[in-house]
């Protein structure tokens, strides 16, 4: 054996100096990115006055996911399209995986650092981070306008601000299997189903036989079919729970989900849990044909037509007679407040979001555009089921009326006993009234809480 | 007693011993084969919904063995996702993280085993209470600090942290090492052997064990990380494996025949691994779990 005279106490210094070394060989990496300060609102602070006159090509990142409406190619093709028009702003667009991509911007916000200059706005939470593009706006007269009204109001602000624009438009919709119900002998629903009716339907398009349920069920309280019944969670002050919550229209709407869990024509809710995959919507199995009619969207739409398989769409069930409702949607696209370059991802944001964009990807992708005079061109317009889909749009949207710019979550808290017990069989039809009823002080508290906490 | 055992009849049994040992091994086969046909279920399943067409994968009754069987899907994922690239850069990260924890790991396991130094309970104590700490409450100032290194969209934060040794592994050594005899280390010191002499010729030869443990569960680790693969890397280009199959969901469906055709394949190196550690990896655990 080869004499080694290493002391324990050597062993520790080389050992503490090998750790020291590669600490600094870390330090010492070439061209550290700029420091950036954590969300630093110096863009907000300071309102462009003029569009300065761009030196040299400037270089922005735009975090993106690919979709059924806009794949990676024709986002790709958008930079491309983006870069010939004009010669002062690069894109560097990274097309991340969808599911994962909430984390990764959350991090990025939480840390105040290396988040895009431009990408998504999909969740509230993120809308603090956003650049206020209201001076934008205005100093470049960018018209709003544009954008299909109930698009634009309810998905871009925040805190009175704009703070987004609304890319595409998107909405829920029943769609139903042509090949189940024939097979049936059961008539297509009407375009705006009646609620007592549609039971009625689903009961006979359920065959256990052959693990095929009729329909499936809502997804959660005060969407549009609570809204199609009248129902609200409060008034519409904002300020009072009683009366509204436990008003015959929620009583109506809940009693409705009883008799649909009672049909006995619908997955339970482990079933979805199980089978459903998506919490978009039950699509695999309305796909596979185990759903005859399953509340999807304009993304399921689009992948239907793409297989082939013959469907329709109709609006979610109400009572005949009521004003419809439509869950719809708008994906909020916006700029990172502490984007190093505002005016360089405020060009590009009014490329992709305003009409050339959208127009680009409705006709290199599927987007639906939210701007009305592009959502006119759309080259399939005249297919049935996307004639329908437009139809659908113009319904009153939940967001119009659910969406106050407080958090709804604990109102919806104190009824979520009763939601689960419905679903799960475990309450009878007249105890719903008094379920609500000795929910209201819950949801009165949870209303006023969320209310002070921002600033009401 | 004596008495009494003596008059007991003797009981000739049923069976001669060799049937009993044939019928004991039946049934263990038996049991078995039905626990690894349980196990084996998902794997089938998997097989089968790769073959499929996409919508056929939830129809009813379920077909296990599809007919036609779409083999194009295994062509369709590369098409659709680098997976190769994906790969490629994924065995950067497992070498990478593999030479780190096995440069580290010993060398922090056998001091903390074997040296006397001031506060090293103290410090042991604290870095087995980093296995504690959420990866949540570290995940922000840790892309914080790599963020201002400037290193986010390179392999460095994915690689750099297996050269500080993964607390769960020093552990384990820790353990392994404090059951082998001290007479070897004394026996060495007196061959003149130094502190190094000791730890690379004495006592890393004597554990394989845990060192095959911590090479397969770094592999499988770094192979199935999905968070930090895509907190860190923003060029597509630099994507592991895991991201390239998260391509596969899509914002309103999966496609589940891709994405299952592409995690046989992803999955098959694993196995491979398995295969080949399994007698060591099993006796590792079993031997530091015994010892320890």
């Amino acid at each position: 054996m080869q004499p080694k005279k290493a002391t324990r106490r050597e062993f520790l210094r080389m050992s503490g100096l090998a750790v020291a070394g590669m600490a600094m060989a870390t330090c010492a990496q070439p061209a550290p990115a700029p420091i950036q300060a954590p969300a630093a609102p110096a863009a907000t602070s300071v309102p462009p006055t003029a569009a300065p006159a761009v030196k040299k090509p400037v270089t922005i990142q735009w975090w993106t996911v690919p979709s059924e409406e806009f794949s990676e190619e024709a986002q790709r093709k958008l930079v491309d399209a983006f870069h010939a028009a004009q010669n002062d702003v690069r894109v560097e667009i990274s097309v991340l995986p969808e599911n994962g991509f909430s984390e990764k911007m959350t991090t990025t916000l939480g840390a105040g650092e290396g988040a895009p200059d431009v990408s998504f706005f999909w969740t509230d939470a993120w809308l603090p981070q956003a650049l206020d593009l209201a001076p934008w706006i205005a100093r470049d007269k960018f018209d709003t306008g544009q954008y299909i009204k109930g698009f634009f109001d309810t998905h871009s602000q925040y805190k009175g601000t704009t703070v987004t624009l609304p890319l595409g438009v998107g909405a829920n919709f029943v769609m139903y299997n042509v090949k189940v119900f024939d097979e049936a002998k059961v008539p297509y629903p009407d375009m705006s189903p009646d609620a007592t009716e549609w039971l009625q339907m689903i009961v006979k398009l359920n065959d256990p036989a052959k693990k095929r349920w009729g329909g499936d069920r809502p997804r959660g309280p005060y969407r549009a079919i609570w809204l199609n019944f009248g129902a609200r969670m409060y008034s519409d002050d904002g300020k009072t729970v009683e009366g509204y919550l436990n008003g015959p229209g929620s009583v109506a709407a809940y009693e409705w989900l009883w008799d649909l869990v009672q049909t006995n024509a619908t997955p339970t809710p482990a079933d979805i849990e199980l089978l459903g995959t998506q919490g978009t919507g039950p699509v695999d199995l309305f796909m596979a044909g185990r759903l005859a009619t399953a509340t999807l969207n304009q993304g399921h739409m689009l992948n239907a037509m793409k297989a082939g398989l013959p469907f329709g769409i109709v609006r979610e069930p109400g009572p005949t007679g009521k004003p419809r409702h439509v869950n719809s949607w708008s994906l909020a696209v916006g700029i990172w407040k502490g984007t190093k370059e505002p005016e360089a991802a405020w060009t590009f944001l009014k490329f992709w979001a305003g009409p050339e964009g959208q127009k680009f990807l409705m006709e290199n992708g599927n987007l639906f555009p939210s701007i009305r005079s592009v959502l006119n061109q759309y080259p399939k317009a005249d297919l049935p089921h996307v004639k329908a889909f437009f139809q659908i749009l113009e319904d009153n949207p939940v967001r119009a009326i659910t969406v106050r710019g407080w958090s709804n979550s604990g109102i919806l808290n104190a009824v979520k006993d009763l939601w689960d017990n419905i679903n799960l069989g475990k309450i009878k039809r007249e105890e719903i009234k008094p379920a609500l009823d000795k929910a209201v002080p819950a949801a009165q508290k949870a209303l006023d809480e969320a209310r002070a906490k921002v600033g009401l | 007693m004596t008495t009494a055992a003596h008059e007991a009849p003797i009981r000739t049994p049923l069976l001669s011993r060799r049937w009993r040992l044939f019928l004991g091994h039946s049934l263990a086969y038996l049991v078995m084969s039905a626990l690894a046909f349980v196990f084996m279920v998902p794997l089938f399943w998997m097989l089968s919904t790769s073959l499929k067409s996409r919508w056929e994968v939830f129809a009813w009754p379920p077909q296990w063995i599809p007919v036609p069987a779409h083999w194009e899907n295994f062509r369709l994922i590369f098409e659709r996702v680098p997976l190769w690239r994906y790969a490629g850069n994924t065995v950067i990260l497992v070498i990478g993280n593999l030479i780190g924890q096995l440069f580290a790991v010993p060398l922090v396991a056998y001091a903390f085993a074997r040296l006397r130094f001031p506060g090293r309970n103290t410090l042991f104590f604290l870095m087995i209470a980093t296995m504690m700490i959420p990866y949540q409450v570290t995940m922000i100032p840790l892309f914080t600090i790599f963020q201002r290194l400037g290193l986010v969209n390179t392999y460095v934060p994915l690689i750099l942290p297996a050269f500080f040794g993964g607390p769960f592994f020093i552990f384990l050594m820790h353990q392994y090492i404090k059951t082998l005899p001290r007479d070897l280390d004394d026996a060495a010191r007196i061959d003149g052997a130094g502190t190094w002499a000791i730890l690379y010729q004495i006592i890393l030869p004597l554990c394989r064990p845990p060192m095959t443990i911590v090479v397969v569960y770094t592999f499988w680790f770094t192979w199935n990380d999905f968070l930090h693969p895509l907190i860190y890397l923003n060029d597509i280009s630099k994507f592991t494996i895991q991201l390239g199959l998260a391509m596969f969901r899509g914002r309103f469906d999966v496609e589940w025949n891709l994405l299952m055709a592409a995690t046989l394949l992803a999955v098959l190196p694993l196995l491979i691994v398995y295969f080949f550690a399994q007698r060591h990896l099993i006796g590792g655990i079993a031997s530091v779990g015994l010892k320890g």
